[in-house]
């Protein structure tokens, strides 16, 4: 549960689901989102903290 | 969700009837005000008791090693701080709030002992798989959400069968007498206090009146029951300024 490299908690990912679709979340380490296809939202992260609310999340582009 | 709300339908923000799409906005502008002296002020204008009532829901809790906690609207940490001292396992610390997180994050970390995962959530729209936690608790916040029955259902979908939901919130005063008292304290001391301690006095007028407009302990167990929570139970504290609820998934 290291926040100072600004790397999601692993034992937290586990758990965590979209919010508005409760489907999985796929980690994007290099964007720094959690991606979740089923709702085609990206969730982003910020210094180690999931931004998990739905206005704070960025639309899935075609193809994305 | 059985019921959806639309955001033209008004609620409560203190005494003030507010479209429940404005609400949220205006609870984050309340917070982000208040968030850098947040846990002096709460010292302020609760003499001090809110520690008190703060151990008395752990002590109702008795956290465990094995026990994972979701602290929701958890702000700068101190309940999960608790949880930790009290032998607790591992908390998620959520709120709504970004500056409320991050006031605590920058004096806590040394003190989480690597336990403590952050993430910035809505009560009312959880992002947990189901049965992901052995409690969950929320104190101090409910009260500010705008769909409280919405978190009350998020918080039953996210526990694990035999978990258990547990709330400490302003509630009614029970001591007959002590009521002009208790008045004069709320709407003239604290809104002073918040003007001296944080600069901004209507921060604190919001919250007096938001405790008035909260349902009373019997209300307020009725909507736990309502969530699907079973074994309802809540106890005073301070003469019922403050109330425990709580409430298992069974």
């Amino acid at each position: 549960m290291d926040e100072d490299n600004h790397d999601v908690d692993p034992k937290l990912l586990e758990i965590l689901v979209c919010p508005l679709s409760k489907g999985p979340l796929r980690y994007d380490s290099k964007a720094r989102e959690l991606i979740s296809e089923r709702a085609r939202l990206a969730y982003p992260i910020r210094e180690g903290v999931p931004i998990l609310l739905i206005d704070e999340a960025r639309e899935l582009e075609d193809g994305e | 969700m059985n019921e959806t709300r639309d955001a033209t339908d008004t609620v409560a923000f203190g005494f003030s009837d507010v479209a429940a799409g404005e609400k949220p906005a205006l609870v984050r502008g309340v917070f982000d005000s208040v968030a850098a002296r947040y846990d002096v002020m709460n010292d302020a204008m609760s003499l001090g008791c809110h520690r008190l009532w703060k151990r008395a829901l752990m002590n109702w809790l008795r956290p465990r090693a094995d026990m994972r906690l979701l602290d929701l609207a958890g702000g700068t940490g101190d309940l999960a701080r608790r949880f930790l001292d009290a032998g607790g396992g591992d908390v998620v610390l959520t709120d709504i709030n970004e500056a409320m997180l991050a006031a605590g994050r920058g004096r806590a970390r040394a003190r989480d002992r690597g336990r403590v995962a952050r993430a910035l959530v809505d009560a009312e729209c959880l992002p947990f798989a189901p049965h992901s936690f052995d409690a969950v608790t929320i104190s101090f916040g409910i009260r500010n959400c705008t769909d409280i029955d919405a978190v009350l259902r998020e918080a039953r979908r996210v526990l694990r069968p035999g978990g258990r939901f547990l709330c400490l919130e302003f509630s009614r005063l029970a001591l007959p007498g002590l009521e002009e008292l208790y008045d004069a304290y709320s709407f003239r001391a604290i809104p002073a206090m918040g003007r001296l301690l944080t600069g901004d006095r209507e921060a604190y007028v919001y919250l007096v009146e938001s405790i008035r407009r909260f349902p009373d302990q019997q209300a307020f167990a009725a909507m736990l029951a309502g969530a699907g929570l079973a074994r309802v139970e809540y106890r005073d504290l301070s003469g019922g300024i403050v109330a425990m609820h709580s409430g298992w998934k069974i």
